[in-house]
């Protein structure tokens, strides 16, 4: 440690891992069985699914009335819920494709659990636009192809239909994304694996990958055009789900901060929920030599920025209310801190302004369940934000008498639990099945800090593998930024 | 025979492309030759009725169609012809239009040609066209509870009715107020064939005091026919003439002729009331006086004894000197006493000693014969309390050997400790003629039902030589008989009841009239105009004479001790007796002031809710003072503008009838019920009526108020009650909303003011975002709506209910905030205590030009028509609800289920023009399209131009006050622009630029004379 450059940058991975360490680590969760651990967690997120199953069931073959919604307050936990997720998507595309081409070589570490973690938040955020409508059997209506139902087109004016494209652009081009991400460690795992269907299947979605030079440089190339269309996409599609409120008339909603705020906020929760589940994986799937407290620090980093942004909007948005001379705009913003809905209010306050101010300490950002804590806060707080501006903006607008309240049913509350059940769901088949860690990414970012390692003695036992690690390309690129 | 007419019944309908049997019946005929087709169209409906019932065991439908080979004169399928008739929801007699669609009527309207209510019709008189398809009608005689025949209940009766005549025993007929001239006749024939036979009527709601004071002042038993119209100033003392009292639809439009600032010669009728709780009528009052029903009296008198001194008489009555009290009243007299000969002194109490003080004000004011006639009389209420005391001391004594009742339930509404029953169970012979199951019916040996009126023939004299005519508009959907049928056929005369009354209108009637010379033409024309004015039977009146014991001793109420409460028991509109309180329209409707719905609560003022330390929805027992009395659980309503000391409880709940409520409303895991626990709806307030001194009274009972430490939430359509938002929330200057404007009388007539010309609002509307692609070149629809005339009465809500078939959710579903009305009416208060100020402001779909909900709807299922209706495509909703919420006026309404549509019988009073909206999509007021279209179709049927107020909104239609117009602001002759034009027009957040069709015009606030300088 004597050496000043050592002090200058830690490894990104610890463990001086040699190439074939990281596939034996990562791979390991595939091979072994299901922990008990794993299924319980399993089995609880699927039965939490299946209420939410039950749940919409019932709601959509009774009425929408079974929520707790009213002639005033028409939104309320549904497009809560959906921006909600959509805003936990974020932190995926803001990972794999923003600082990608930012060539920020800590990001390979959570950049494949992040992108699967956006697929499934964007999967729970598309179902409640869905099931919140009326006619959910009628949702196709939204979409304009040529019909035999007359001249009969959708209304583009409506940010409900680019809504609609917002979110389905971003689904696909995450999930294409992720999935290019992934094919040379499918590739890996395919030549890990004995012959048989696996295999065969395993060969079939690694595209044919035999790791030669043209096949990284195709791979290169693909993957960072799809970052760059991607990178649009992380302002882009909070920036249009703002525009469901920013370009209505309520007070409260109808304000040009919107879409800044609202990206912001996206990334800011995105992030502590990328937190929370890679404490959580790195803990239970013994990943904690490839996501080490550099990585949570700076995630925590992340975070705070954001934070500060989503606080500075919520400062603003007074000023702005009574700057205005406004008196619905001024009205709503005091209802909000001082009418029914207060404690929501100050919930929001709470976790997303007051309780991330501790990531200033760096005792506090390198001490793990510290950073799960807050992590979770931040998530509970996110969800209010949205809350707070649903409904309490809907709840007292312009005329006194159509005032109104609004309290959530028990369907609504078995509804949001079974959209968290749908993604833990969706993410723990995705820690069995898929590596968590890009291997191939993590390979080449390796040597990050370890210029003056020791050399290590060649490992006794390890087998040569077909699959070259850390393709010659990929690391000089690495090298290249730094 | 009867299979084979009733499959050909069905045939004829399936062919008609009706569901229902029975409803491609005719009508019976409007004029004349109804009888010779009388049979067949009874045969077709008999077959019809029956094949109803055969409808649910039939397994297999019969598929064939059969074209009408003669198709029913007169029914053209799609549409509509209207018959006039009479309402007789209360006694009030409102003339109305039915509107029958394939021989079923869909719709009541106002008659225009009736003299009294004007072409409009309150809220009860709309949803009594329900009452008609309501399947717990009693639709067959019943001997001791079982189903019988006509034939068999005949003989039975006339048998017993025979031993009575034989053995001398008395007969007594229990009604309501029966104003019918041909009914009235038949009854006194029936009456005379027996030795001791008579025939007693009371009120529920009774004004037997007002008819007992003219009785000892004028010397005749009459009701005064009160003329608002011609007053310049109104004193009432808590008579809500506007809502509930004798006649509202008549004195509501009396009162805004009185009070129109928009006519040539503006009115300005100054309208002070005195009352203890804050009725409908008080809400438009100038001033308000506050006062417990104990001090309404003291008041009375001084204000009277002022009133002589300043006529220079010396009063009757005896006067305790009370200064602070003339002070008060000092003005008041002044101001009366400048108005004499055109002021009002109007009084809901039901002392006779107090309605003698209000004659004797009337009277030193000259106002008889100018704004309250005694001839010709108003008949809308004859009820006679003290009869009613005789009635129950014979049958206390067991001297009734056969009773009667029709039209009134006095087991639900006059309770009196339960005395009916015990009474009732003990006459021999009890029938039971009502048109409904009453209370009553149930202790009756037989029941013979009446018809709904719009099944009946018959006839009304709301007012002395003012004939209003009863048609039948659908054959009875039952095995029921009018009252007049049954009566002449114990007589032994079977004659219809059609006979019997052009019997009556020929003999008795037609030698009172002038401007025809055959009784055929006079018939027609009655017939068809629904109203016939013949000469009134010519009355002489003594000179009013007051002497000292007419005024009492002023003991009658007494005033509350303390931690007391006194109670007053009160009519609500809509429901007023309980008559009516089986109509779910009439139970969902929100009460005017607290807009609250099914059932009633306690109102208690916001000190007196805060003094026993209760809020909203704490139930709490009230019982009263004195031992063993009546005791009731109810929801608490803090009411302001009430007095403190008083407690108010609405009548007519808690009825056996509502019990069929229990399951209505979506049923879903949190589904709260309609029904209290015992089942009903609300809580029947009448045991603490009291017969005291051979006079119902209905409040000033003394009771104590414990909190029981439960709640019952109620089910209010409107949660925040005031115009300025909560204080704790207000930045300076944004206490009040601007959705409801105020202008003084003194601003709108003064020249010097500027003024504020219509339709320019302080955001100037130069700048626009939006393109002016839609200039609207032809006809553009908008409407206007007078806060100032609107009373609140809610007539338009019904009305729209009835013509939009809007549903009925039930009471979870109201306090969930979801009730379906197109059209609600926002109440808004300012102001404290005596200066409590309320607004009513009707709102429905704004149809804004720059519509918000338009832009926002993903799949265009809200969109603008050419003529400016903003146009809900239900079949194209997918239902985000984004156009509610960006919605700034909140006036769209979900289907968050599918409401109940199963009541095939109930399902006949469905308007075939509108769409039964399906689970799942927005809807909202349409600004009657399919009466905009039912006009424009005819105009080019007929090559005309459509005229200006040839299309009528369903709400409108039917305002009292005509509060509402509507038409094409593009015609500048129309009224609707022309009002545009209005110093008191404005729009409502006209700021938004979402430029809405619906304007309004600003309420007036007539300070009081008195400060005027000319007293």
């Amino acid at each position: 440690m004597a050496n000043p450059a050592v002090s200058l940058r830690e490894p990104l991975i610890a463990g001086r891992k040699t190439s074939a360490q990281v596939s034996r680590d990562i791979c390991a969760v595939l091979d072994r069985r299901p922990t008990a651990l794993w299924w319980s967690a399993f089995l609880l997120a699927l039965s939490t699914l299946l209420l939410g199953v039950a749940a919409v069931g019932y709601q959509i073959s009774v009425g929408i009335g079974t929520w707790g919604l009213n002639r005033t307050v028409g939104w309320a936990f549904d497009i809560t819920n959906f921006v909600f997720w959509v805003g936990i998507g974020h932190a995926g595309t803001l990972i794999s494709a923003v600082l990608f081409l930012l060539r920020q070589p800590w990001r390979t570490s959570v950049n494949r659990s992040a992108e699967a973690m956006t697929i499934f938040a964007v999967i729970c955020a598309g179902l409640f636009p869905v099931i919140h409508m009326g006619r959910p059997w009628l949702a196709f209506w939204m979409i304009p192809y040529p019909n035999w139902r007359g001249p009969l087109w959708i209304n583009f004016r409506s940010p409900l239909v680019w809504d609609f494209f917002a979110i389905l652009t971003y689904f696909t081009i995450s999930l294409v994304f992720w999935y290019v991400g992934l094919v040379p460690d499918l590739a890996t795992i395919r030549d890990r694996t004995a012959p048989g269907l696996r295999r065969r299947l395993l060969s079939f979605l690694s595209l044919g990958w035999d790791g030669s030079q043209r096949t990284w440089q195709r791979y290169e190339t693909v993957y960072k055009l799809l970052a760059g269309l991607a990178t649009p996409l992380v302002i882009s599609v909070h920036t249009i789900v703002s525009w469901d409120f920013a370009t209505s008339l309520i007070p409260g909603w109808h304000t040009t901060l919107l879409p800044p705020y609202f990206v912001a906020g996206a990334i800011f929760s995105g992030m502590s929920m990328v937190l929370t589940l890679m404490i959580v994986a790195r803990k239970v799937m013994r990943l904690e030599d490839y996501i080490t407290r550099q990585h949570i620090d700076k995630m925590c980093k992340v975070t705070l920025a954001t934070g500060l942004m989503v606080g500075f909007a919520y400062v603003i948005e007074f000023f702005t209310a009574l700057y205005s001379g406004n008196q619905y705009e001024q009205f709503v913003f005091v209802n909000r801190a001082l009418g029914p809905f207060w404690w929501s209010y100050w919930i929001m306050v709470g976790c997303n302004v007051a309780i991330p101010q501790l990531f200033w300490l760096r005792r506090v950002r390198r001490t793990v369940w510290a950073v799960l804590v807050i992590s979770i806060v931040i998530n509970v707080g996110m969800w209010f934000e949205r809350f707070v501006i649903i409904v309490t903006s809907l709840h007292r607008d312009f005329l006194p008498a159509a005032w109104s309240s609004y309290a959530p049913t028990w369907i609504e509350i078995a509804t949001l639990a079974g959209s968290f059940g749908l993604f833990f769901t969706c993410f723990l088949l995705f820690c069995r099945f898929v590596p968590v860690i890009a291997i191939s990414e993590v390979k080449g970012v390796l040597s990050v800090g370890r210029q003056f390692d020791e050399p290590l003695p060649p490992p006794a036992g390890a087998r040569p593998l077909r699959a070259v690690p850390a393709a010659a390309g990929a690391v000089a690129q690495t090298e290249a930024t730094q | 025979m009867a299979g084979e007419r009733t499959r050909q019944a069905q045939q004829r309908n399936r062919r008609n492309g009706s569901r229902f049997p029975g409803t491609a019946s005719p009508p019976a005929g409007s004029s004349g030759e109804h009888e010779e087709l009388a049979v067949g169209r009874r045969g077709f409906l008999k077959a019809a009725g029956f094949g109803l019932m055969l409808a649910g065991c039939r397994q297999a439908p019969l598929e064939k169609a059969i074209p009408f080979l003669i198709p029913p004169e007169e029914i053209v399928p799609g549409r509509s012809l209207y018959y006039a008739s009479t309402c007789t929801a209360c006694p009030a007699a409102c003339g109305l239009l039915a509107k029958t669609r394939d021989g079923r009527p869909i719709k009541l309207e106002g008659n225009p040609a009736h003299p009294l209510s004007r072409g409009a019709l309150c809220a009860l008189g709309q949803a009594s066209i329900l009452g008609l398809y309501d399947k717990w009608r009693p639709r067959n005689p019943r001997h001791q509870g079982q189903d019988t025949s006509w034939e068999q209940i005949d003989a039975q009766i006339m048998e017993r009715l025979e031993g009575l005549r034989r053995g001398g025993g008395a007969l007594r007929l229990l009604t309501g107020t029966l104003n019918s001239p041909a009914l009235e006749a038949v009854v006194k024939r029936f009456l005379a064939g027996f030795p001791d036979a008579r025939r007693i009527s009371y009120d529920p709601v009774s004004r037997s005091a007002i008819l007992d004071a003219h009785l000892q002042t004028h010397g005749k038993r009459v009701l005064p026919r009160y003329r608002f119209d011609r007053a310049e100033v109104i004193l009432s003392f808590d008579a809500d003439f506007l809502g509930t009292w004798i006649s509202p639809v008549e004195h509501t439009a009396g009162y805004r002729e009185a009070r129109s600032p928009d006519v040539e010669t503006p009115r300005r009728c100054y309208h002070v009331q005195v009352e203890s709780r804050l009725s409908l009528t008080g809400s438009k009052a100038d001033r308000r006086i506050v006062a417990a029903p104990h001090e309404h009296g003291p008041l009375a008198v001084q204000l009277a004894a002022a009133l002589a001194d300043l006529a220079g008489e010396s009063f009757p009555g005896e006067v305790q000197r009370n200064e602070g009290l003339a002070q008060r009243v000092e003005p008041l007299a002044r101001m009366l006493w400048r108005a004499r000969r055109r002021s009002l002194v109007v009084s809901g109490s039901p002392d006779p000693a107090f309605q003698t003080a209000c004659n004797y004000l009337n009277e030193l004011l000259g106002n008889y014969g100018r704004t309250l006639e005694l001839g010709p009389a108003s008949r809308q209420r004859e009820g006679d309390d003290g009869a009613l005391a005789g009635l129950l001391e014979e049958l206390g004594r067991g001297e009734v050997g056969a009773l009667l009742v029709w039209g009134v339930d006095p087991v639900f509404e006059l309770p009196l400790e339960g005395r009916w029953e015990t009474l009732l169970e003990q006459v021999p012979l009890m029938i039971s003629l009502d048109d409904r199951l009453t209370e009553t019916c149930g202790l009756a040996d037989y029941f013979c039902p009446d018809h709904h009126y719009l099944e009946s023939w018959g006839d009304r004299e709301p007012v002395e030589g003012v004939l209003s005519l009863l048609q039948p508009c659908i054959e009875p959907l039952g095995r029921t008989r009018p009252l007049i049928e049954s009566l002449s056929a114990w007589m032994g005369d079977s004659r219809p009841a059609y006979e019997l009354l052009r019997e009556h209108w020929r003999s008795a009637l037609f030698p009172r009239q002038r401007q025809e010379t055959s009784f055929d033409a006079f018939w027609d024309r009655a017939l068809h105009d629904g109203v016939a004015q013949i000469e009134p039977e010519s009355r002489s009146f003594s000179e009013a004479r007051f002497e000292p014991r007419m005024f009492g001793d002023g003991s009658r109420e007494v005033s509350p001790a303390e931690g007391e409460f006194s109670l007053v028991l009160y009519p609500k509109v809509g429901i007023l007796d309980g008559r009516h309180a089986d109509n779910p329209w009439l139970q969902e409707l929100p009460d005017p002031i607290s807009k609250a719905t099914w059932g009633n609560y306690a109102c208690l003022a916001p000190l007196a809710a805060e003094a026993i330390g209760v809020r909203e929805g704490d139930l709490i027992r009230l019982g009263a003072v004195a031992g063993q009395g009546p005791e009731l659980e109810l929801p608490v309503l803090v009411q302001p503008g009430q007095h403190e000391r008083v407690v108010a409880v609405a009548l007519g709940y808690g009825g056996k009838a509502t019990r069929r409520f229990a399951g209505i409303g979506p049923r879903w895991l949190e589904a709260g019920e309609t029904v209290g626990n015992d089942g009903r709806v609300g809580v029947n307030s009448a045991p603490f009526i009291r017969l005291q001194a051979r006079h119902l009274v209905y409040s000033g009972v003394p009771v104590r108020l414990s909190p029981t430490g439960e709640r019952r939430q109620l089910a209010r359509t409107q949660l925040y009650d005031a115009i300025t938002v909560p204080a704790s929330l207000a930045l300076p200057g944004g206490e009040r909303r601007p959705a409801v404007k105020e202008v003084t009388w003194e601003e709108l007539f003064d020249p010097h003011l500027p003024v504020e010309p219509g339709t320019h609002s302080e955001h100037g509307s130069s700048q626009d975002l939006w393109p002016d692609d839609h200039p609207y070149t032809g006809r553009r629809w908008a409407m206007t709506i007078d806060l100032d005339a609107c009373t609140g009465c809610s007539a338009c809500v019904i009305a729209c209910q009835v013509e939009n078939n809007i549903p009925v959710v039930g009471r979870d579903e109201v306090r969930r905030q979801r009730e379906m009305h197109w059209l609600r009416i926002d109440r808004y208060y300012w102001g404290q205590g005596e200066n409590l100020r309320v607004a009513h402001q009707p709102m429905p779909c704004q149809h804004c030009q720059n519509a918000p909900c338009e832009t926002v709807c993903p799949v265009l299922a809200t969109v603008h028509s050419a003529e400016g209706l903003n146009q809900q495509v239900y079949n194209r909703c997918v239902g985000t609800r984004y156009c509610a919420n960006n919605c700034p006026y909140k006036v769209r309404r979900f289907n968050w289920f599918d409401y109940a549509h199963e009541d095939e019988l109930e399902n006949l009073v469905l308007n075939p023009d509108v769409t039964v909206r399906s689970r799942g999509v927005m809807e909202k007021c349409s600004f009657c399209v399919q009466r905009i279209q039912e006009a424009k179709i005819e105009a080019k049927r007929r090559g005309v131009e459509l005229r200006d107020g040839e299309i009528q909104s369903a709400c409108q239609q039917t305002c009292p006050a005509s509060a509402i117009v509507f038409g094409n602001i593009n015609d500048a002759g129309s009224r609707v622009a022309q009002l545009a034009q209005s110093a008191r027009h404005y729009r409502v957040l006209e700021e938004l630029n979402v430029k809405p069709a619906v304007a309004y015009l600003k309420l007036v606030s007539r300070p009081d004379p008195q400060e005027e300088g000319h007293g």
